[in-house]
């Protein structure tokens, strides 16, 4: 693990290249299309045959992942996997504010319940990352988890 | 669940992840980028299909399980963190779905149902 290359990383402007969009290709988008297709698809067999709350699970399931963090070692190594697993831990932590505001609107008005349960994601999860970016948490989580390496 | 319905749902999951991914794919700093790792697209897919086929009733106990499971990828991310960086991406982060049915299976083991 690179400390140097996680720190500039974490000192880089937030915002988004949407240059490298063309840079996208397409087997690795059909992967992605396969595993997310594929879990959605498990998710709505095993809620039809074990009940829609065991089917849930699978709505919070990293299918994705690891082919995702396994892309960009290949591409720009370890580290960058790394730090996206890192992002990806507020990220996870922002579905438990999607799932629980979805529950609590849903029967009102389930279209505005799932706009805002996407919105309290985007908020969970964005807040905690300029948090932890600005009080060093990311620095005391790589010491943490990286110190016996 | 009728075959078109879960085939709807195959279908729009596996585009709802392929924009959340592209969306993450410009994003930077990587950490940042990271969060899009963990976006909502199958759920907010899936639900939304729920919605539209069976009303919101129905949607309420996927919502209920998504919550438990929300945790298991929670411990997921975790655990892959500690793997992948003594495994590297692939094993690390295959090996850590193991946290993800250990903490999700058990609390729905122990409370979900």
């Amino acid at each position: 693990m690179d400390g140097r290359q996680l720190l500039d990383d974490d000192l880089e402007q937030v915002g988004f290249h949407w240059s490298k969009l063309s840079k996208a290709s397409p087997p690795e988008l059909l992967i992605r299309f396969v595993f997310g297709g594929g879990i959605a698809l498990v998710a709505a067999i095993s809620g039809s045959l074990f009940g829609p709350r065991f089917g849930g699970l699978f709505l919070a399931f990293p299918a994705v992942l690891p082919a995702t963090l396994t892309l960009i070692e290949k591409k720009e190594g370890t580290t960058k996997a790394w730090a996206d697993a890192s992002g990806g831990v507020l990220g996870a932590i922002g579905l438990a504010a999607f799932a629980f505001t979805a529950l609590q609107l849903l029967r009102a008005n389930p279209v505005v319940a799932l706009a805002l349960a996407l919105l309290a994601w985007l908020l969970v999860s964005g807040s905690l990352y300029f948090l932890s970016r600005e009080t060093g948490l990311f620095l005391w989580q790589d010491k943490l988890l990286t110190k016996s390496r | 669940m009728s075959i078109a319905l879960i085939g709807l749902k195959t279908l729009v999951g596996g585009f709802a992840v392929v924009a959340f991914s592209l969306i993450g794919q410009a994003g930077h700093p990587k950490r940042f980028a990271g969060l899009f790792s963990a976006a909502p697209s199958v759920a907010l897919a899936s639900l939304a299909m729920t919605v539209v086929a069976k009303g919101a009733d129905a949607t309420l106990p996927y919502a209920q399980g998504m919550l438990i499971g929300s945790a298991g990828m929670v411990a997921y991310c975790l655990v892959s963190l500690v793997l992948i960086n003594r495994l590297h991406a692939l094993v690390g982060s295959s090996l850590a779905w193991l946290a993800w049915l250990a903490v999700a299976g058990g609390l729905y083991a122990a409370a979900g149902r």
